[in-house]
């Protein structure tokens, strides 16, 4: 063809398209099974899409078929990355919902390993949103002290992710002498440790550029939205349940709440890792005072189950053991519940519907990464692709809970 | 809102916006903060790293730890303890047990078949809460990955086994009286509760 | 005559293979340096399982390479996608060739070394952009555009950078460099030059995609950028080039600046009899610096976090470009004063 015949090109009516970049659900980055759909113009992302669903087992459902002591492991599987919290708001729920007070050591353990649990958690955040921002060297770091947190799981209750520790009416067993020496010992150089951490990206130029200023959004918007949390403090709204409702022994022990106020990235890290040594401060707090007494309530035999030795003894803990299992708690209230507690990620909540029965009508569980995501757009639109990767660790999201 | 629960104070971690100095110019130009990390990594790489070289150096599992299942046998006839109850299968979330039991002529209820499921096991260890008699039991044996389902799929026979490969004596011992629980004490506390001790 | 003409090229083929050999061996090592090096500030022990202290890991992990599947995606654009690793190692390869390792030792002793090494690492660009693109995968694309833009803006300041050098030693030629630098007081030119230095390593970072320039190949962004499409031997060649061109950049960089083969004059006057001995020391020096940039590279990896495209850009041409030209600026006035 001769170009003198070519048509001429008209530059106003030159259209571009948006590249449709479908990140996930098999990302490095995604911290799980997420997907998320951007449109790009360049680098610059026009839309951001989030998708959720790939990691759905259906455990809101499953546990209207299970009594409420069954149904604990479903919560592990929510957040596998502090299984401990979100036993323990199970437990609180269900506690609330039939009436059950907690011994008073059970509670400091309570709170104790929850604590210990949010350090694993955030730990583990700060490990992936460094790897995220290319400080690949912080994640291991972050991952020593975790596996020493993991390790003392697994000599308190066998297990090292799932724990199922946390009972409805107390703890599972006794802690013991040495693993009350142990986390004490911890929590003399864990601060230390954060520094260490913080050496390595705090005020580091590059991580500043990475971090400042983006993904910001305003107090306002934050509530907006729905966010919890570390995402909401970092925008400056002092809310944290375990100080404005306390739950357990949070009402016993001193500790200060960190906020931000620019509401982005870096200032959600800040708060993040102010809670480290938060979080630290609370566990030295609680065994220090420590009291000895029961860990399981006593008052509550028609729903906890029964020492192993009455249960071979005593006829009616025999048939309180055997009820207990196969119906669950025995002339349980109707009614509805919701109680929320503070787990790493944010407000976790557990809704309950009873219909009298052993088992819950209805269990829905309010989980904040699920809401975390859904702000994802707002945080991601207008920046780059890297600043996506930004946001995505800084709101500190596990997809197992968000999908449930 | 109750108003004693809002009187707290926050601690405000934000950075406050950095004002010019001589000093800040400094250190920007000679990248102060990138050479300490740098020298933090520097000071690792002559520490004694903390990796465990896992098949060839193997961590044992700490005591109560939930591992692999076995079926405890009776000391007196070396049968398994298992009555057949079924309460095990009843609490199990993810209903990976199943019992199979038959009456037999002078009408003893007698277990035909004990299955369980390891692939579907989620080892919360409510089994071992729920068994009255303290029949099924979880070892510190942790190494049964298997390329077979049916090497996974646990039948009385292969749990009795478990029980004589995985459960020493002294293992049994400290098992039942310490992880078998809940235990009478548990509702009322004793005096060797574990406390804080100052050390120093 | 033509006898000479063969044995010239003879003797050529033979350094050809020395050299390729030796960098291929090299290639090999510098992984298993790197991810010793990395793992133990990491507090990690690295590769352990392959031969003692997983010495023979990278030969393993080169034997798995060969016999895995060689992938082309459905759509790709096929003889580009080729064609991409072949130009990249070949560039790289090449430059090795002006590369003096000791005194009098380089397979071409071109009179514009430096400059044909720019050209070669271009080239390089030239790779990464046609394996981006021919991938048909938008991560590759990606990778390919960031590396495309990276690598031109960098390289400008890369050359800026070492304009200073060129105007102390007065010429392109690598040997004569080192030379220049022998007689030059401090006998490095780094103590002059350190300005060029910093924005010599900056620049050369970006140049052969390093941490915390590590854009195109952003694990956590791009999947693995430019070459996420390519797998086995294919992808064996990018990654060979890319570690190549680290020697390169490095041996620039020791020749440049840190004075090449050269050794302190004490060790001249000492062994002024043997030439071999001295020569075996030179190329023990060469590679002793070569090493500890290399050292460096790995450092940085196992420490920065990684800049954002946008931000890389403004580094290069904000602050980089113009702090190299002021280098220029007054390296040349004193220059001019001294004469």
């Amino acid at each position: 063809m001769d170009i003198k015949q070519m048509p001429a090109i008209d530059k106003d009516t030159l259209k571009s398209e948006n590249l449709v970049l479908n990140m996930g659900p098999h990302h490095p980055a995604t911290h799980g099974v997420m997907r998320l759909l951007l449109e790009l113009d360049g680098e610059t992302v026009v839309k951001c899409t989030p998708y959720v669903g790939y990691l759905h087992r259906g455990v809101e459902k499953l546990a209207e078929d299970m009594t409420y002591l069954r149904a604990l492991p479903l919560t592990d599987r929510l957040d596998y990355i502090s299984s401990m919290t979100h036993n323990q708001g199970y437990c609180y729920a269900v506690e609330t919902l039939l009436g059950v007070e907690v011994p008073v050591r059970a509670k400091f353990i309570r709170t104790m390993v929850c604590e210990m649990s949010r350090i694993a958690s955030h730990l583990l955040w700060i490990a992936t949103h460094a790897l995220d921002i290319g400080a690949m060297t912080v994640f291991l770091y972050a991952f020593k002290e975790r596996e020493f947190i993991l390790e003392q799981f697994e000599a308190l209750c066998g297990a090292r992710l799932t724990v199922t520790y946390p009972r409805i009416g107390g703890v599972r067993n006794d802690v013991s002498q040495e693993f009350i020496d142990s986390v004490y010992d911890f929590t003399n150089y864990f601060p230390s440790k954060v520094d260490e951490y913080e050496r390595l990206i705090d005020r580091n130029r590059i991580w500043f550029k990475r971090t400042r200023g983006i993904g910001v959004i305003t107090a306002e918007e934050a509530v907006n939205y729905g966010l919890t949390g570390a995402a909401l403090r970092g925008s400056g709204v002092n809310y944290d349940i375990r100080k404005l409702f306390p739950y357990d022994a949070y009402d016993s022990v001193d500790f200060d709440v960190p906020i931000g106020t620019h509401g982005d990235v870096y200032d959600r890290y800040r708060c993040r890792m102010e809670e480290l040594r938060q979080s630290n401060r609370i566990i030295r707090q609680c065994i220090e005072r420590l009291p000895k007494g029961a860990i399981m309530t006593k008052d509550a035999p028609k729903v906890t189950l029964p020492s192993k030795k009455k249960v071979l003894t005593s006829m009616e803990s025999m048939i309180h053991h055997f009820m207990v299992i196969t119906k669950g708690p025995i002339n349980c209230p109707k009614g509805e519940v919701y109680v929320a507690t503070e787990a790493p990620k944010g407000e976790l909540g557990f809704y309950f519907i009873s219909d009298g029965e052993g088992k819950p009508y209805r269990m829905r569980v309010r989980a904040p990464s699920f809401v975390h995501i859904a702000a994802l757009p707002k945080l991601c639109e207008g920046g780059l692709v890297a600043d996506v990767i930004s946001n995505i660790g800084s709101i500190d999201i596990v997809l197992g809970e968000c999908d449930r | 809102m109750k108003k004693h629960l809002i009187s707290h104070e926050p601690k405000v971690v934000s950075l406050p916006d950095e004002k010019f100095s001589f000093k800040n110019l400094l250190k920007d130009i000679f990248l102060t903060e990138i050479i300490s990390g740098l020298g933090l990594t520097l000071s690792s790489l002559f520490k004694k790293p903390v990796t465990k070289q896992y098949p060839h150096e193997k961590k044992e599992a700490k005591q109560g730890f939930r591992g692999l299942h076995a079926l405890a046998r009776r000391p007196d006839t070396g049968l398994a303890k298992c009555v057949g109850c079924g309460l095990c299968a009843a609490i199990c979330p993810s209903k990976c047990i199943t019992i199979y039991t038959y009456e037999d002529v002078n009408h003893d209820k007698i277990v035909d078949r004990y299955e369980l499921d390891i692939l579907r096991c989620v080892f919360c260890s409510f089994c071992v809460e729920a068994c009255p008699y303290g029949a099924i039991v979880m070892t510190r044996h942790y190494e049964y990955a298997s390329y077979s389902k049916e090497a996974l799929f646990m039948t009385k026979e292969k749990l009795l086994k478990n029980w004589d490969d995985y459960m020493s004596d002294e293992d049994a011992l400290v098992y039942f009286k310490k992880y078998w629980g809940p235990r009478e004490e548990d509702f009322v506390g004793h005096e060797g509760q574990a406390v804080f001790r100052n050390n120093k | 005559m033509i006898n000479e003409t063969l044995y010239n090229l003879i003797i050529t083929i033979i350094k050809i293979i020395v050299v390729l050999s030796v960098a291929m061996l090299h290639v090999a090592f510098a992984v298993y340096f790197e991810r010793k090096t990395i793992g133990h500030m990491q507090r990690r022990l690295g590769p352990m399982e392959v031969g003692p202290h997983g010495i023979l890991q990278s030969f393993a992990d080169v034997i798995k390479l060969f016999f895995k599947e060689d992938l082309v995606p459905a759509s790709a654009d096929k003889p580009l996608f080729y064609i991409a690793p072949v130009i990249g190692i070949a560039a790289t390869m090449v430059s090795l060739s002006v590369v003096p390792f000791f005194n009098g030792f380089a397979i071409a002793n071109i009179k514009v070394g430096l400059l044909f090494l720019f050209a070669m690492s271009s080239l390089g660009a030239y790779a990464v952009i046609l394996a981006g693109w021919a991938s048909n995968s938008k991560y590759s694309f990606l990778g390919g555009m960031r590396s495309s833009a990276q690598v031109i803006s960098y390289e400008v300041s890369m050359g800026l950078s070492l304009v200073g050098v060129m105007i102390m030693a007065e010429s392109l030629n690598l040997n004569d460099i080192v030379a220049a630098q022998q007689n030059f007081p401090t006998r490095l030119y780094i103590i002059p030059q350190f300005i060029g230095f910093v924005v010599f390593v900056l620049s050369a970072m970006a140049e052969t995609n390093r941490v915390p320039f590590d854009l195109p190949e952003a694990e956590q962004e791009l999947v693995a950028g430019y070459f996420t499409e390519y797998s086995g031997m294919r992808f064996a060649l990018f990654f060979l080039a890319e570690y190549i061109g680290m020697l390169v950049m490095s041996s620039v960089a020791v020749v440049c600046f840190l004075g090449g083969w050269g050794l302190p004059g004490f060790i001249y006057s000492i062994f002024s009899g043997s030439s071999i001995f001295i020569s075996i020391l030179e190329v023990i020096c060469f590679l002793f610096k070569l090493y500890m940039c290399m050292f460096f590279y790995y450092w940085v990896r196992s420490t920065l976090p990684r800049y954002r495209y946008d931000q890389l850009m403004s580094l290069g041409w904000k602050i980089l470009i113009p702090v190299s030209v002021f280098n220029i600026l007054i390296t040349g006035t004193i220059k001019m004063l001294v004469q």
